[in-house]
């Protein structure tokens, strides 16, 4: 790997743990939030805006990011001011009344961040499949739609639907990522609605699939800028709910906890490590 | 004669031809959609994603993102209860730039039974937020309609029929909002949802004389021009094939409300509680009076039942 790339993902390791630090901050400030949903899905957004996605033509001619899991506002909003694209002080809004940081993501409220309000579960994929192919007609079918996908939110059928479509149009500029923490809010995914053989599931559907450390930049890195095959792509991103944080990571009740005074110093304590 | 989705057809055409970058959404329905001529002279603008309404809706606000102005056609009953939540989120409250052609709504389907009715849609498309609400009772209103929802940037709603009606106005212009006042009469004004204004038109051959307005723009809806209507008359009729829980008749009663008016309101719906049953659809409307005959005997006095047992004789 050349030096300007390994500069790259340490830069992104250190916007990340930015993030996460912004997380327990935001989601203690506000009593509010989905801390474990945030800090697993960080490390995924701050590689796709840092080192994979062309955002610099006005819209529609960019490659465009869509967070299907719209639990996982906190996680967006924080990335995108340890990268710079929103001003960190307005973190202190979250889910405040009348907030720009709505519990889920408004695009009317920060249009340039948020491509669609989000958070209803199931319906990332059939927008991001649109716009892929959208784009396709429009003759820019070097434009990506990305969409980042909660693994406990496959079990609603419209995905699949979604991808049916996906694949009969031959969609080689959709990108979709699984965050696969293996947790939703009530528990293990693989005990509520088991979704293994995943990786079968996708290929059955006509998609590309990859899977990478959901934690590492240059994983996440690699999987997304793979030479295309011609199909829709999905990232199977190995993932842990809470990553960053002994005593979050991996336990489900993170889902949609917050940090009191005593968590959040031992949490700002070990990111400091 | 004339059937209102050719009318929307040929207007696509006409509009795509002078540059307005549509993208049509079929759900298997190209043939209830007569998208074929559209479909034939702009084949990749027609997307057909299978039976699958959630899908359509929400891939409509992608397409619709990148750039297109994006019509969905499908049956009305299946867009409705299918893709509800998409609508909401992907369509009304991100406000993305779909139109969405409801076909065959209320009692088109008739024989098929309740499955196929759609007899709610009003009710859920005016509580949905951010989104214009239409129902041409003919050809021109319907052309007239598309060409506006083409301009409007933003969620449309357009309930459809299917039957060949006769075309009632040669030149219309249309204002969103606006009552088209069809006839003017004496003391009764009649309020008719879509292609019902037909069967009230038809009361005039029965020796009865009802002022008849149809409403093709739901939402917006100029609400001082409906008052003004209603105070110039003595009593106010709605005929709709959908349920009377949040219709026409419903719009109607809160504008009397609202403004004290004190006109006695008749409406005629599909009552609370009730189910459709599989039946041709002028048996369905007879059932419910919503229809010539039950309009003539309302107009003549007559009383519920006897306007049925009249209904049921024509």
């Amino acid at each position: 790997m050349d030096a300007q790339k390994s500069k790259t993902f340490q830069e992104i390791k250190t916007v990340a743990r930015q993030a996460r630090r912004y997380v327990l901050q935001m989601n203690h400030h506000a009593g509010k939030g989905h801390t474990g949903a945030d800090l697993s899905e960080v490390d995924i957004i701050c590689t796709l805006y840092m080192a994979v996605m062309d955002r610099g033509e006005a819209r529609p001619d960019q490659d465009r990011f869509i967070l299907s899991k719209g639990h996982g506002a906190g996680g967006l909003y924080c990335s995108a001011a340890a990268m710079g694209l929103l001003d960190p002080a307005v973190l202190e809004q979250f889910m405040g009344d009348d907030t720009l940081l709505a519990g889920h993501p408004v695009h009317q409220k920060l249009p340039d961040l948020i491509e669609i309000n989000s958070g209803g579960l199931g319906h990332g994929l059939p927008i991001a499949v649109g716009l892929a192919l959208g784009n396709k007609i429009s003759g820019r079918a070097h434009r990506r739609a990305f969409v980042l996908l909660g693994d406990g939110e496959l079990a609603e059928g419209s995905n699949w639907e979604a991808a049916m479509s996906a694949s009969k149009f031959k969609l080689d500029n959709l990108i979709a990522i699984v965050d696969r923490n293996r947790l939703q809010l009530a528990g293990k995914t693989e005990d509520i609605m088991p979704l293994e053989p995943l990786a079968d599931k996708w290929r059955a559907f006509g998609f590309e699939v990859l899977e990478c450390d959901g934690h590492d930049p240059e994983s996440i890195h690699t999987a997304v800028t793979q030479p295309s095959q011609g199909k829709p792509r999905v990232i199977l991103a190995n993932t842990e709910k809470g990553h960053g944080i002994s005593f979050m990571a991996n336990v489900p009740s993170w889902h949609h906890a917050v940090p009191n005074d005593q968590q959040l110093a031992q949490g700002l304590a070990e990111l400091e490590e | 004669m004339q059937d209102l989705r050719d009318a929307v057809v040929s207007t696509l055409i006409d509009q795509q031809e002078q540059g307005a970058n549509l993208s049509v959404m079929v759900a298997d329905s190209t043939s209830t959609s007569k998208i074929g001529p559209f479909e034939k002279a702009y084949p990749d603008r027609v997307i057909n994603v299978g039976i699958a309404e959630q899908n359509m809706v929400g891939m409509a606000a992608g397409v619709a993102l990148s750039g297109h102005v994006v019509f969905t056609a499908n049956a009305a009953p299946f867009l409705f209860a299918r893709s509800n939540e998409q609508m909401k989120n992907d369509v009304c409250y991100s406000e993305t730039n779909v139109k969405m052609l409801g076909l065959n709504a209320g009692f088109a389907y008739g024989p098929l039974g309740a499955t196929h009715h759609c007899t709610n849609d009003i009710a859920i498309a005016r509580t949905l937020g951010n989104l214009q609400v239409f129902a041409p009772a003919d050809a021109s209103q319907a052309e007239a309609i598309v060409k506006h929802a083409i301009k409007h940037k933003g969620p449309v709603y357009i309930r459809m029929d299917s039957d060949k009606l006769p075309v009632l106005h040669d030149d219309y212009h249309f204002i969103p909002g606006e009552p088209d006042v069809l006839v003017e009469g004496d003391d009764v004004v009649v309020f008719t949802l879509g292609t019902l204004a037909h069967e009230a038109l038809a009361a005039r051959d029965h020796g009865c004389n009802p002022t008849v307005v149809s409403l093709p723009s739901l939402w917006p809806l100029d609400e001082l021009a409906v008052v003004e209507l209603i105070k110039s008359h003595k009593k106010v009729i709605t005929m709709e094939e959908h349920a009377l829980s949040g219709g026409l008749g419903t719009i109607i009663g809160e504008l009397i409300l609202k403004h004290r008016l004190t006109q006695p309101l008749q409406a005629f719906g599909i009552p609370a509680y009730e189910f459709t049953h599989s039946s041709s659809r002028a048996a369905l409307r007879r059932q419910f009076s919503i229809d010539t005959a039950g309009l003539v005997a309302a107009l003549n006095g007559l009383s519920t039942a006897a306007a049925r047992e009249a209904a049921n004789e024509h």
